[in-house]
């Protein structure tokens, strides 16, 4: 942790640039969901890859998670886990062949 | 947040005038900061509420074994005066006419039987009362990291307590959907009622906001508590297991509660704001077409609630193992079993009960690939589960054992969560699964798993911290008294389910089957045996299915008659029982026998360091069988400096 | 007595209690909105309508996100003035964070009002018609005359109560009395009400029927007006109320007026001839609606010549959700040019919320049999605006807590200050990390809700 006053001195100009790099992101995310990528869901893959990086930004000099204790790493890596558990399991069960067009429910 | 609430005001760390000062009888025993009176708190709680739960459990089984015939006693306790206006309020309103109990009063019944045992009973008496007076002493700390985030937590369980109880009285009655509370039947069950308010589900929603707050507050001070209390010496290794199985149920609630505040907080959307979260489109209910937008999926209620509500039954069950590693091991006079084992395992346990939740799902309909994955994880869980249980009967090889209450208790917990155990694993197969899905196979297989699994458990805890409490023994002799018709009782109610399940018995017949009564002949040796008994002493029991519903009721009944010793030894016992020795009555060696009986605010009147690990018993070469923990070298008492023991006194 | 660790750390874990604490409080958090993400994944997975994008007001939602991140930057400024010891900057951008705070939360207060205003008519063809209605809408009747009422012998949740469920829905005179079957004349209140329910099912009791019965007449005519959600539902010639209660009267008006300003035809089969243009309704917007489609495809084709139109929903959202500006359709030959372009032009809800009011749009009165479904812009119209509003709800309700947490430091935290700063400072960070947490859902918020 950035606890001594030198380290907090260096690390104010970052805080600035960084507060910077996320509004110049948050307008780029904007100007891009306008664009017409191929398909829609390249369009959000898109604006969630800027997003995650932005959040990652946040979390790394704001949250000072890039210099955090061994404990708090592990605590949040079983944390995304499970919330990656919540996103992908319950999206899986629900792209169930079951409700595959023509095999359940016979086409009009 | 917790910022705002950091424990201590450092202003007055050293302000020793204030230390002494005696706290007035409010702020010591109801807005106590204290985790021991927390803990006594949600005990007395949590016990209140089992016993209320399984009030209505009785009622429910005498409906199935009865359906139709007036409930017995119902004109005495109309007759009270005081008692008879609650009565009415809460069960008599529903009652037909002639005083025999309808299907809308049973869902009631069932539903909120399901709620409290769960979310009011078992959670707060095995984790919350158990962990908050146990766990601190136990890493020898002086108090929990957050004592007002603490005491918040009681309260808030307080208000969720008022607002279940709360929800008996309200126009509608509570909840008729099940402890599950399935969507769409639940957001639109009674949706004609104009206010919302006036409809049990509303409070029911409201409360378990109020319940999960308080859990997650719980939680989070459990943990850091483990993490950063710990007095010297406790390394995580040193630590008893008990305190692993609060740190790892700790984790469990932080992590697993939230999802099923969203799925609260979704119902309650639908519900009140007429959204469309889990309502489908053209869903129409008494030929109508309710007034929705329609989109949504019921399905993602029940993978939010499922996701919490898998990983609950670990919360269940974890302190009934963490309480049963303290007491085997006491009273064997020997180490327990595959420590680290065990610590790796309950790990494992945890982590794997987040991932598994979708086999009480497999009805809906999940695609192959999804299923097999359920069935692999699942049956994966079971691993870590033996390998408790059997590391716990292993312990028992080659001990003198005493067996005072809590080791009757903990000796019989072995067999039943066995037996619960074991009619789990075909539950986790899809092929019969779907077959036994919500028969009373699974309801008598949950049942084994936390009844006489969990909550024998916690009866072996409370027979064996007692004396710590209070500074008195419970009687041994009322003891067995509880231990004997409880253990049949329970083998009476919960066996017959699982011969019914599978013969094909719905969890949610509020009469028992009697509508198919006449096309059934089905027998079984169980029914023969009911009606061979029943003729010896002069009753017709018929030999078929529906004659284990009287088996049953019998079973609940002796149940009920054997919780009444208990209820007299735990309340006579506070006063009245045999005062303790020593502060270390039961010869143990962790560290929550080296505090004064009862505890002090502040615990231990000595630091206390953790020289070794929490089980010796019988060290060969030591001068007694057991080696406490915060004994430096053998046999020699821990010096207590002389102002501690002047502010003790 | 005093607990270990509440402001320096312990040595083998490096950490203080209380940052213990808000991480696991955030993992918590974390699973919190996980478990909202999730459901936003599921819901717009499986929806059955366009699921909505840009509908929201994409201006509005990014000086929020700017005011966001701004705060963000001052939080972790005013920890580390505070470990500098420089309490004037401290107090400085603590007190910038906390008005930061404020401006988003009038944002969003403006965001919300405007929807509460703003309705969708779902026809039966599948069109929404959105627009604002002048005079709300209510089901109207006359001419009540005879209220028959069934209580049920067994108890039941949903019973017979016409003093809870039938009175506050007539419309003029509040206390009309009735003759029962017997010829006494009542007026309708709890206590009389109970009088003839018990004898009613007493009479039931012993004619050993399931449920009483009786009627109530109308000394004088009644006239009803309600919500159509308010009654279980009703006929030209009877209405039934939620408690089962029937009332027999002639239906008035059950018709709907809407001032359009939009058009929304992407759910139907044949856009062109949607029902919004029958005779009754719309028939002169058909051509202004037809050039801006085609306007459109032909831009988009333009422009994007390799992509599937059909797979385009900013494409489809263009050129079938079509806005109104004026009272009159655009002139015909401006339709190609000025017209459809001023047409294209995002305009959102939000913007005609603020217009409300100047009352330039054409006013439709439509028939109930043509009306499936409306709502105004609430968590009732979609599960898109349900989980609009429970993930931006819960947001807010996170500014607001954090907000009032940093204030509480800012304001009432001075005495720390001055003898305990370290402490004073652990808690800032502490409450910054929440702070910032709030910032992260956002930034996921932002993108996932307003723009795609």
């Amino acid at each position: 942790m950035a606890d001594n006053v030198e380290a907090i001195q260096k690390s104010i100009k970052w805080y600035f640039i960084i507060g910077f790099i996320l509004i110049v992101f948050s307008g780029l995310t904007v100007g891009l969901s306008y664009v017409e990528l191929p398909t829609h869901s390249l369009n959000i893959i898109v604006g969630m890859i800027l997003a995650t990086i932005k959040a990652a930004l946040v979390a790394l000099i704001f949250m000072h998670l890039s210099h955090e204790r061994p404990l708090i790493y592990k605590v949040l890596a079983f944390t995304v886990v499970f919330v990656l558990a919540l996103f992908l399991l319950f999206i899986f069960s629900h792209g169930d062949p079951l409700e595959f067009p023509g095999f359940y429910n016979p086409v009009e | 947040m917790s910022a705002a609430a950091i424990p201590h005001d450092h202003d007055h760390a050293h302000d020793t005038a204030h230390d002494h000062h005696e706290p007035s009888f409010l702020r010591k025993y109801i807005w106590s900061t204290d985790h021991k009176i927390i803990g006594i708190q949600y005990g007395l709680s949590g016990l209140i509420f089992l016993l209320f739960g399984f009030f209505l459990m009785l009622l429910m089984r005498w409906s199935i074994a009865y359906p139709g015939v007036p409930v017995p006693a119902v004109e005495a306790i109309r007759a009270i005066p005081g008692i008879s206006w609650v009565f009415e309020e809460m069960f008599g309103r529903w009652l037909n006419a002639d005083g025999s109990l309808n299907g809308e009063l049973y869902n009631m019944l069932g539903a909120m039987h399901g709620t409290i045992m769960v979310f009011f009973g078992i959670v707060p008496l095995g984790f919350a009362a158990f962990g908050n007076f146990v766990m601190p002493l136990q890493i020898g700390t002086i108090d929990m990291a957050f004592p007002r985030l603490n005491m918040l937590s009681y309260w808030f369980f307080f208000i969720s307590c008022v607002i279940m109880v709360y929800s008996f009285f309200v126009g509608t009655g509570p909840v008729q959907t099940g402890w599950t509370m399935y969507s769409p039947l639940a957001s639109t069950a009674n949706i004609g009622v104009t206010n919302v308010w006036q409809h049990g589900h509303t409070w029911w929603l409201t409360g378990m906001v109020f319940n999960i707050s308080a859990s997650l507050l719980g939680s989070v001070n459990f943990i850091a508590t483990v993490i950063n209390l710990r007095t010297k010496g406790m390394g995580f290794m040193k630590m008893p297991f008990f305190t692993w199985a609060m740190f790892v149920i700790g984790f469990l609630l932080l992590l697993a509660f939230p999802p099923l505040e969203v799925a609260a907080i979704l119902q309650l959307s639908d519900r009140v704001f007429g959204s469309s979260f889990y309502l489908p489109t053209g869903l129409m209910e008494g030929g109508k077409h309710l007034d929705i937008s329609g989109g949504g999926n019921p399905l993602l209620y029940q993978h939010l609630f499922w996701f919490l509500a898998h990983p609950e039954v670990y919360v269940l069950i974890l302190p009934a193992f963490g309480i049963l590693t303290e007491v085997i091991p006491c009273n064997t006079r020997r180490p327990l079993w595959g420590y680290k084992s065990m610590v790796y395992s309950v790990l494992t346990l945890g982590f794997l009960s987040f991932l598994v939740w979708a086999h009480h799902m497999y009805l809906t309909g999940m695609g192959t690939m999804m299923s097999t994955y359920f069935q692999i994880t699942t049956v994966l869980i079971s691993v870590p589960s033996v390998i408790l249980l059997t590391c716990l009967m292993i312990s028992l090889w080659g001990g003198s054992i005493r067996f005072n209450t809590q080791m009757l208790f903990a000796c019989a917990f072995l067999p039943m969560f066995g037996i619960g155990g074991l009619t789990g694993l075909p539950l986790a197969f899809t092929f019969i699964d779907l077959a036994l899905h919500d028969t009373y196979y699974v309801i008598g297989h949950f049942h084994y798993v936390v009844a006489p699994g969990t909550i024998f458990g916690l009866f072996a805890g409370i027979y064996h911290w007692f004396p710590k409490v209070t500074g008195r023994f419970m009687n041994d002799r009322l003891g067995k008294w509880h231990f004997w018709p409880s253990l049949l009782g329970m083998n009476l109610v919960f066996a017959p389910m699982l011969v019914q399940g599978m013969a094909g018995f719905h969890r949610r017949w509020y009469d028992g089957g009697k509508y198919f009564e006449n096309t059934s002949g089905f027998s079984h040796w169980t029914t023969t045996l009911t009606h061979k008994i029943g003729a010896f002493f002069g009753f017709n029991i018929p030999d078929n299915m529906l004659s284990l519903n009287v088996v049953m009721s019998i079973g609940a009944f002796i149940l009920a008659l054997g919780q009444v010793p208990f209820i007299f030894n735990f309340w006579f016992s506070i006063k009245g029982g045999k005062k303790i020795e020593s502060d270390n009555p039961w010869d143990a060696t962790t560290l929550e026998w080296a505090t004064p009986t009862p505890p002090p605010h502040g615990n231990f009147l000595f630091d206390p360091v953790a020289h070794r690990g929490p089980y010796e018993y019988s060290v060969p070469g030591h001068n007694t069988d057991f080696y406490p923990q915060w004994e430096s070298e053998p046999g020699k008492p821990v010096p207590v400096p002389a102002e501690k023991v002047l502010a003790h006194h | 007595m005093d607990i270990p660790y509440t402001v320096h750390a312990r040595p083998d874990t490096g950490l203080y209690n209380a940052k213990i604490g808000v991480w696991l409080f955030l993992a918590s958090e974390v699973m919190l909105f996980g478990g909202l993400f999730s459901a936003y994944i599921f819901l717009r997975v499986g929806a059955d309508y366009p699921w909505p994008v840009h509908d929201l007001d994409v201006t509005l939602g990014f000086i929020n996100t700017v005011v966001l991140i701004a705060s963000s930057v001052t939080v972790v400024m005013a920890w580390a003035m505070l470990k500098l010891r420089k309490f004037g900057w401290y107090r400085i951008n603590m007190a910038i964070t906390v008005l930061c705070a404020g401006v988003f939360m009038f944002n969003k207060t403006l965001e919300y009002k405007a929807k509460f205003a703003h309705y969708a008519v779902k026809l039966s063809d599948g069109t929404f018609l959105t627009g604002h209605l002048p005079h709300g809408y209510q089901v109207k009747f006359g001419d009540v005359t005879e209220f028959a009422i069934t209580i049920p012998v067994k108890n039941s949740a949903v019973t017979a109560d016409p003093v809870g469920y039938v009175l506050p829905y007539i419309e003029e005179g509040t206390a009309p009395k009735f003759k029962t079957e017997d010829g006494k004349e009542v007026t309708l209140d709890k206590a009389t009400f109970a009088e003839l329910r018990a004898a009613a099912l007493k009479k039931a009791e012993a004619e050993k029927k399931s449920a009483g019965t009786f009627k109530l007449t109308v000394t004088a005519p009644l006239k009803f007006a309600a919500k159509p959600s308010e009654i279980f539902g009703y006929t030209d010639t009877s209405i039934t109320f939620r408690d089962g209660t029937i009332a027999t009267g002639k239906l008035i008006d059950d018709k709907m007026t809407l001032e359009v300003d939009g058009i929304d035809a992407r759910g139907v089969a044949q856009p062109d001839n949607s029902l919004a243009f029958d005779h009754r309704y719309l028939p002169d917007w058909q051509k202004a609606f037809v050039a801006n489609r085609e306007h459109h495809l032909a831009e988009f084709e333009k422009n994007y010549p390799t992509r599937d139109k059909a797979r385009s929903a900013t494409l489809q959202k263009e050129s079938l959700y079509f806005k109104l500006h004026s009272v009159t359709p655009p002139a015909e030959g401006a339709a190609h040019g000025e017209g459809a372009k001023h047409g294209a032009e995002a305009h959102s809800p939000t913007a005609h919320g603020a217009e409300h009011g100047e009352a330039h749009h054409p006013t439709v009165i439509l028939e109930k049999k043509d009306i499936t479904f409306f709502s105004n812009f609430t968590p009732k119209l979609n599960t898109y605006y349900a989980i609009y509003f429970t993930l931006t709800g819960l947001h807010g309700a996170h500014v607001v807590i954090g907000a009032l947490v940093l204030a509480y430091f800012l304001c009432f935290d001075n005495k720390r200050l001055k003898q305990d700063p370290e402490h004073l400072a652990n808690r800032v960070e502490v409450g910054g990390l929440f702070w910032h947490f709030v910032d992260l859902v956002w930034i996921f918020l932002f993108p996932l809700l307003y723009l795609l």
